[in-house]
């Protein structure tokens, strides 16, 4: 190809954060109009290259040329003024204003009321959103509320904003984690509307099927190093994800069959209220039999963390009853149902699973400080609290710089994560709740806690795990629960269903 | 350990005042740690950097650094306005009994004014008190001055114009000033508890109800017509001995001086070492994991501030019925105000609490006698004790700034090492803030 | 004069000042930043803007009876007012300190500073012992025809040119704050700060800008109460008015036309129970209970409507901008 087609190029670009490497000289071209993907796990360093490209950070060494021009790119600002522009992972909406608000946040057009008093008009904004919807089919409504929106039309909103700013270079940055199949392939289906457009497209992932269904090349980034370049119609997903991880692969992870024992959870008729008196689950039932793991899918918002602070007492019932083992516990407190054996990994680990700015072992013990040795007569015992921690830090591996007496907000995210799983195994409960344990960690991380939860199911321990990922499901899943809008919709077992029927019943599409 | 121990400690209790969002510093130690590159680097600070960023010695370093910046600033204000600074704050001290004064009048001596001035500390101490533990359990009990009020005004009327004797009315005046005092806390706990009404906003309508209440019944009942205040409460019933001849000199003897010292001690050991004082702390950093732990947020909210009131109350007494021996109706007390600042250049920490009361009430006492010799103000003591409070605000930014520094002198000294050339001639390296979040 | 004029006229001379000061507070807490430092605020204004007054009158700047310091010290104490919340934001937006620590700090500086300053100047520059500045009571207009109308007719009586100032910055600042670029921009930042960093705008300025706008409004509630219920300057200005601004917006939800609601209710509140006082003819005691009244009725209201309160989500936190 011609030099004229390059758009973007990257030439010996290094960033170095305190103690890592994250892109250690990488020199990639991308060209005008394909779609272009960078594959890696977390950590790899693709966000950190394409937040320089976005103007996020800045190249300690390299440089970055846009369309045959050597660039300097130091605000995001400046990102867009050369037509490039991103959609993050987290999506940068204010909850309370309208989807063109939003669009035009920052950009917004005056009229002058009587010629004189400078306002803002938003007609023609909700016109020109409306029609830019219409044209690339994303069904976008430019007057309704962004807190009253789905998770995937509000990244549908992202897009309209890049394109109502008349964006050449879209950075989408993992678009599909929160999204069901099917809106997966209605995504992909805009991404390649956008290409035929004549837009560049650069997709940031881990899933490998997305590349390959969509994208025309691909590069590989390993610790933070271009791995490979490579032409995504001649290459084969496994070779991608050998060097995408630097060694062969292993998927799966051994699972035998369930031996289910007694049922341990039961749940009737269950409906949660949020505290603006809205039902956020309705007349759920289900059970979880000792030795099963029972796996929750839907998008976000479907009812299911509701649904698992409720069963694990954070959140009041309003009608239905939940029975552990048979006792009724609907009414009961988060400490007693703890005693009784619940045990819970949340799926907001910075904020509910662990108080930052205590030490790690306050943090190991928070479940069972009242408790001798921790405590006896109210007095707390530090010395317990010591021991008890570097047993733990011993035994589930958890990287930490000062021991027991680490501050926890100083450890890395899968640290963190480390310490809440370790501290609710030691539970030793009869019922486990998982939330999305393995948001944002890397593959290693991600096999030790799917590989975890087996081990746990096998020791005969009733999981209930909510997961946004399907993939994850699928994995380790015995029974599998949909919810949809609050309801459950399907529960069967997990042989017994195909992806696509999972991701039907996630969209509310199918009824049982 | 040890050591370990005391630095993570005291760097707790600084986050928890500063609640900065993120910290570099110790962002740096887990990098370290997972790139496992641990020999030692010659670190190139300058020696400001050097004396502060000792993160053990911060809690102590930062507020004497922002006392230090504050009299210097004021210095040089006094000295504009051609006082001498020195001499100022030296006459501080003698008003306040620490240093001799060069004359005393007849039956005064440095022991009059050093009894005065503890006389004084003692409800600050209580009060301070106070604001630190509902601070440390995530509250802010702006309303201590109502608080004080309705249980001084509470043991004046039970024990104070009753004729009980000294050894049942003593400690009836402290109990009932606990009592009354953790009632008021207690509803600002229950209407946060129970209605969701912000702390700070009902403590602030509570003092206005409290104050033209007890006003209302002052008028009423307990007039002294001739002094517009309340009737003077019976020397039994007071916690000081006022007007005592002590070694030929006149002193009062606050009798809840050393109590007040052993509830700040005993206030560190509850929140340290005991489950309640887990349990606030944690509700305190974080509400939400607090009750995923197990932990009833609420009834802990309202416990904390029970035991806030109960501490106000403590102060209200030795307020009421020590440092004074009447109330003036309609008004509040400015110490429940100045309280607060005590407590926060303690540091939110109760043995920090002493030191700032001692601080405090020095500036406080030592005015009068400053404004008679030296012809300035004494209002430029609440000036002194604002500007060391504006400078220990910014100490969440200098800890950052410290934290920050520290990092470019490590990546510089680590690339100097990389390169094998003396240190220093590397690049200038862009550091982000966020240290260890690449991706 | 009938009492339910009274109450009328009392109630809104109360009424607008506490609202133009929680004006400032909404647009400081709507871009983020909570601001418990509006007491201090509207005591440095006033005290800025008595100085110049007294300084006018002191030093014959204009003719005796001219209105012109009355109403130049607005502006004075608008500024004086910003300045001192220059402060509060460079310690919240720069110095990333506690927000509350911060107020509560700007709180204790600012009666500390005035006292100092008061008693200081007046020895200095005055040569007077005083603690404070003695100013006229602001005059009070009537409208001709319009003040006849029955009951609503007080509304155009006997009301302070203040009040009048105020419904006019009401109503600009309405606009402001819903219908501007720099409103959209508050309000973003209250919210989603990142969306407005994203979106170019710099979360920082627009934050800033609020702050000082607090302080001008604040300012302006203080001279307000200067000129009205005391007619001096002094440290008894320090009245609590800018908690009860809090109280007002907080029960406003964060919004102008409610807050303006619960102003004027807490304003007819004060003035109708001290009416009920004058006209039971009890002892004069007893207006001490009368003042409890609006006191507590704010607590008790707040006690219903506390629960669907929602606080603009990012209110109290420091913006970082590397964080993601």
């Amino acid at each position: 190809m011609p030099d004229t087609d390059v758009i973007v190029e990257m030439r010996h670009i290094t960033k170095r954060f305190p103690g890592i490497v994250a892109n250690d000289d990488i020199s990639l071209q991308i060209h005008t109009g394909e779609i272009f993907a960078f594959a890696g796990e977390n950590g790899a360093g693709k966000s950190t290259l394409m937040s320089m490209l976005f103007g996020m950070y800045q190249p300690d060494e390299g440089e970055i040329w846009v369309r045959g021009k050597r660039v300097d790119i130091s605000s995001p600002n400046e990102a867009v003024a050369l037509g490039i522009s991103m959609v993050h992972q987290h999506f940068k909406l204010v909850r309370n204003y309208t989807v063109a608000e939003n669009i035009v946040l920052g950009i917004e057009p005056v009229t002058r009321l009587l010629g004189l008093i400078p306002y803002v008009n938003m007609r023609p904004v909700n016109k020109a959103v409306r029609e830019l919807s219409e044209r690339y089919g994303l069904e976008v409504d430019p007057t309704s509320v962004i807190e009253d929106l789905p998770v995937s039309t509000q990244q549908r909103v992202e897009i309209l904003k890049m394109l109502y700013r008349e964006a050449e270079i879209l950075i989408f940055d993992e678009p599909t984690a929160m999204l069901t199949p099917q809106e997966i392939s209605y995504l992909l289906d805009i991404i390649r509307k956008l290409r035929e457009d004549g837009k560049t497209i650069i997709l940031i992932t881990h899933k490998l099927e997305e590349i390959k269904q969509v994208a025309d090349r691909c590069a590989i980034l390993n610790h933070g190093k271009l791995i490979a370049t490579m032409d995504v119609a001649t290459s084969s997903t496994r070779d991608m994800a050998s060097k995408m991880v630097g060694r062969e692969v292993i998927f799966e992870i051994d699972k035998t069959p369930a031996r289910p024992g007694p049922v341990v959870l039961e749940v009737s008729d269950l409906t949660v209220e949020n505290e603006h008196g809205v039902d956020v689950t309705q007349d759920v039932s289900f059970q979880i039999h000792a030795g099963e793991i029972f796996a929750i899918a839907g998008v976000a918002g479907s009812g299911q963390v509701e649904l698992a602070d409720a069963v694990a007492g954070l959140s009041p019932v309003k009608t239905g009853a939940v029975l552990l083992e048979g006792r009724d516990i609907t009414r009961m407190l988060v400490r007693p149902r703890t005693l009784k054996g619940v045990s819970y990994i949340p799926e907001d680990r910075q904020d509910v699973g662990l108080i930052l700015d205590f030490l790690l072992e306050d943090n190991l013990a928070s479940k069972s400080y009242f408790k001798a040795p921790f405590s006896q007569h109210s007095i707390l015992h530090k010395d317990a609290f010591d021991a008890y921690a570097d047993d733990l830090i011993r035994r589930y591996d958890i990287r930490c710089s000062s021991g027991a007496l680490t501050l926890t907000r100083s450890m890395s995210g899968g640290n963190q994560q480390k310490a809440i799983v370790a501290r609710e195994v030691e539970q030793d409960a009869r019922l486990m709740i998982f939330v999305q344990p393995t948001r944002g960690l890397d593959i290693g991380a991600i096999l030790a806690i799917r590989r975890r939860m087996i081990e746990e199911r096998d020791k005969g321990r009733a999981i209930l795990l909510v997961s946004l990922e399907l993939d994850e499901i699928l994995a380790v899943a015995d029974t599998i629960g949909v919810m949809f809008a609050g309801r459950m919709l399907k529960v069967a077992p997990a042989d017994q269903m195909t992806r696509e029927e999972v991701g039907e019943y996630m969209m509310g599409v199918k009824h049982a | 350990m040890s050591e370990q121990k005391r630095r993570n400690t005291s760097s707790v209790i600084l986050r928890e005042v500063a609640e900065s969002s993120l910290d570099p510093a110790t962002g740096t130690q887990d990098d370290r740690e997972e790139t496992g590159q641990s020999e030692p680097l010659q670190i190139q600070m300058n020696w400001f950097l050097r004396a502060f960023s000792n993160e053990r010695w911060q809690f102590i370093s930062i507020p004497l650094l922002s006392i230090l910046v504050s009299l210097i600033a004021i210095s040089i204000m006094l000295g504009i306005m051609g006082s001498n600074p020195f001499n100022v704050f030296i006459t501080f001290l003698q008003g306040a009994g620490w240093i001799m004064r060069p004359v005393y009048a007849g039956g005064y001596g440095q022991l009059s004014d050093l009894s005065n001035t503890l006389t004084a500390f003692t409800p600050m101490l209580f009060a301070a008190l106070a604001v630190t533990i509902a601070f440390r359990g995530g509250l802010f009990n702006i309303g201590i001055s109502g608080q004080m009020l309705i249980s001084g005004f509470l043991a004046s009327v039970i024990v104070g114009y009753s004729g009980l004797s000294a050894f049942v009315a003593k400690p009836l005046v402290l109990l009932i000033g606990m009592a009354a005092g953790a009632a008021v806390g207690g509803l600002i706990g229950f209407l946060k508890y129970r209605f969701n009404i912000n702390e700070v906003v009902a403590s602030i309508m509570l003092n206005y109800i409290l104050q033209y209440a007890v006003s209302y019944f002052i008028k009423i009942h307990f007039l002294d017509q001739i002094s517009r205040q309340s009737r003077v409460v019976s020397q039994a019933s007071m916690l000081v001995l006022s007007d005592t001849k002590v070694g030929g000199v006149y002193v009062s003897i606050p009798l809840c001086f050393i109590l007040a010292l052993l509830v700040a001690v005993a206030l560190q050991f509850f929140l340290k070492k005991t489950r309640l004082g887990y349990e606030i702390k944690a509700v305190g950093a974080n509400r939400r994991a607090a009750q995923y732990s197990g932990i009833r947020v609420r009834r802990t909210i309202l416990v904390t501030m029970m035991l806030s009131g109960a501490l106000a109350g403590l102060a209200g007494v030795s307020y009421y019925l020590g440092y004074f021996n009447s109330i003036e109706p309609g008004a509040l007390t400015s110490l429940g105000f100045d309280s607060i600042a005590t407590a926060l250049l303690g540091n939110a920490h109760p043995l920090g609490a002493i030191a700032s009361s001692f601080l405090i009430t020095t500036l406080d006492t030592g005015g009068t006698y400053m404004q008679s010799m030296m012809g300035v103000r004494q209002e430029i003591a609440q000036l002194v004790t604002g500007m060391i409070l504006l400078f220990s605000a910014c100490s969440a930014f200098f800890r950052w700034r410290i934290a920050l520094s520290r990092q470019k002198a490590e990546m510089r000294a680590r690339e100097a090492a990389a390169s094998g050339g003396p240190g220093g001639c590397g690049p200038e390296v862009e550091v982000s803030v966020q240290g260890g979040d690449v991706q | 004069m009938s009492a339910v004029n009274t109450i009328i006229i009392d109630g809104l001379a109360l009424a607008l000042p506490l609202l133009v000061i929680a004006i400032g507070g909404i647009f400081s807490e709507r871009s983020g930043i909570i601001n418990l430092a509006l007491e201090g605020l509207l005591g440095f204004g006033a005290f800025c803007g008595a100085l110049f007054a007294y300084s006018c009158v002191a030093f014959h700047w204009f003719a005796p009876d001219s209105l012109a310091p009355m109403y130049l010290s607005f502006i004075v104490a608008a500024a004086g007012g910003a300045l001192f919340a220059v402060i509060h934001a460079m310690l919240c937006v720069k110095f990333r300190a506690n927000q509350v620590i911060s107020g509560v700090v700007i709180n204790i500086l600012s009666v500390a500073m005035t006292g100092f300053l008061t008693s200081q100047i007046n020895k200095t520059v005055f040569s007077g012992p005083s603690s404070r500045f003695d100013l006229m009571t602001a005059p009070r207009l009537t409208v001709p025809v319009l003040s006849k109308i029955p009951v609503l007719g007080a509304v155009f009586t006997r009301f302070y040119p203040f009040e009048v100032l105020i419904l006019i910055l009401l109503v600009v600042f309405w606009f402001i704050l819903y219908r501007t670029r720099f409103g959209i921009h508050v309000r973003a930042a209250g919210d989603n700060p990142q969306a407005l960093d994203a979106a170019g705008i710099e979360v920082s300025r627009v934050r800033f800008v609020a702050v000082l706008i607090s302080g001008a409004l604040a300012g302006i509630g203080g001279m307000c109460f200067a000129y009205s219920i005391f007619s001096y300057f002094s440290g008894a200005i320090y009245l609590g008015y800018g908690y009860l601004a809090i109280a007002a917006l907080i029960f406003g939800n964060w919004k102008i036309m409610p807050t303006f609601a619960a102003c004027l209710l807490f304003g007819f509140a004060q003035s109708g129970a001290s009416q009920l006082v004058l006209l039971l003819k009890v002892n004069s005691s007893v207006g001490d209970l009368a003042m409890i009244v609006p006191y507590a009725l704010t607590l008790i209201l707040l006690a219903f409507f506390s629960k669907h309160n929602r606080a603009p989500r990012s209110l109290g936190e420091i913006y970082d901008k590397s964080k993601r």
